[in-house]
């Protein structure tokens, strides 16, 4: 199958990671267990996930496709929630990601899984910096961490989400994603 | 902003092929060989080729500066001179008024409105200064990964071309079903192959 065809027909996988990454975030409030003992590039330990300020969420394909932006400092994101019940799936969201003393905050596109404006956790050295070649190597590899570490953790997240997305046990999953949609969205109704 | 400070955008790719013997000294001689040629004092339109992360002037590499542990930073730098559209077509009617008058004519022909447009964008070309654009990379040796510090679609299609012409070597976008054979077993890959998509609600 031709590149794009397969971007274009494999979308979905980013997305309902997504949804279902907002759903998980928000199951034991805010915190989830990684397991990746044993795999290749994966994570293991407790990392907080809190969706916050900006989702988009998308519906449909091609020209028929419909776009909603929701975004807010303070916000609980209703329209979005709103969104889900609808039917619609999220595309971009701006997540806070932490682990032990570290915090990343960045926004994930869904389908191409792309990672923008990433802010990486401040350390002591990216504070105090160095000009020397040692010091800005030293930078260099901090910065060269941090951010694989950040793309460790999510992929770590993805990884939950296929094994289950593939397995007999996604339709329990899907049964609890769908509840948390419905009452997340009349939660909203009721505020409005 | 980018690799090295403030925020930034980052895409993942996968680097496939075995690299060859003497990596580094390999690296080294095909590093330089495609590193970027100024165009400044010339009239050439386009240049594309590797810099140093830390400075986009530097192509010497003085102590393989793009090695960092087991990992290679260099930046892509696209240098490209471009004419505005708008004053494209400023001077291009400013032209076929010259010529009018010069000719007396009251109106200039197809063919020629086509040669005076190419002739005057040859020559707006030349005065233009190239406008750079630079885009970090982070090649992790080890796991035979990229992050490219853009979302820019062209400069992800230039930087394909140009690491396949440096090393020999292509390089795959990770969207997230690429990302996924990396991930699953293979009797998970082949399930996930079929699955189609959920409705959430």
């Amino acid at each position: 199958m031709d590149l794009v065809d397969l971007i274009a027909e494999k979308r979905f996988v980013g997305q309902e990671f997504l949804t279902w990454l907002w759903w998980k975030s928000e199951e034991r409030g805010g915190s989830i267990a990684l397991d990746g003992a044993g795999s290749m590039n994966s994570f293991s330990g407790d990392i907080t996930v809190v969706f916050e300020k900006h989702v988009l969420l998308e519906y449909g394909e091609g020209e028929s496709s419909e776009k909603c932006i929701c975004s807010g400092l303070q916000s609980e994101l209703k329209e979005a929630r709103t969104g889900l019940v609808m039917g619609k799936k999220l595309e971009q969201a701006r997540i806070q990601l932490g682990h032990n003393d570290y915090e990343w905050n960045f926004t994930l596109a869904a389908a191409l899984m792309e990672f923008r404006n990433i802010k990486l956790p401040k350390t002591a050295a990216s504070q105090e910096g160095g000009s020397g070649p040692e010091e800005q190597e030293g930078l260099i590899l901090e910065r060269i961490f941090l951010f694989e570490e950040l793309i460790r953790m999510v992929q770590t997240l993805f990884r939950m989400f296929l094994e289950i997305r593939v397995s007999p046990g996604w339709k329990d999953e899907l049964v609890k994603v769908r509840q948390w949609v419905h009452v997340r969205g009349q939660m909203t109704d009721d505020r409005v | 902003m980018g690799f090295l400070n403030g925020s930034a955008s980052c895409v993942r790719f996968s680097v496939e092929g075995d690299l060859p013997e003497n990596f580094w000294d390999f690296a080294a001689e095909r590093i330089m060989a495609f590193s970027f040629k100024d165009i400044d004092e010339t009239y050439d339109e386009f240049s594309v080729g590797w810099v140093s992360v830390q400075n986009m002037f530097d192509t010497d590499f003085k102590f393989a500066s793009y090695a960092s542990g087991d990992y290679i930073t260099l930046s892509l730098r696209i240098d490209e001179r471009k004419v505005a559209p708008a004053i494209l077509k400023k001077f291009t009617q400013k032209e076929e008024e010259r010529i009018k008058k010069e000719k007396q004519i009251p109106k200039i022909g197809r063919t020629m409105k086509i040669e005076i447009r190419e002739r005057v964008q040859t020559e707006l070309m030349k005065k233009a200064a190239p406008v750079p654009a630079v885009y970090d990379l982070c090649w992790n040796l080890s796991e035979s990964t990229l992050l490219c510090f853009t979302t820019n679609k062209k400069a992800h299609a230039l930087l394909e071309d140009l690491f396949k012409e440096t090393f020999g070597l292509l390089i795959v976008q990770q969207i997230p079903y690429f990302m996924a054979e990396h991930l699953l077993d293979a009797d998970d890959q082949q399930r996930l192959a079929v699955i189609s998509p959920d409705i959430f609600v």
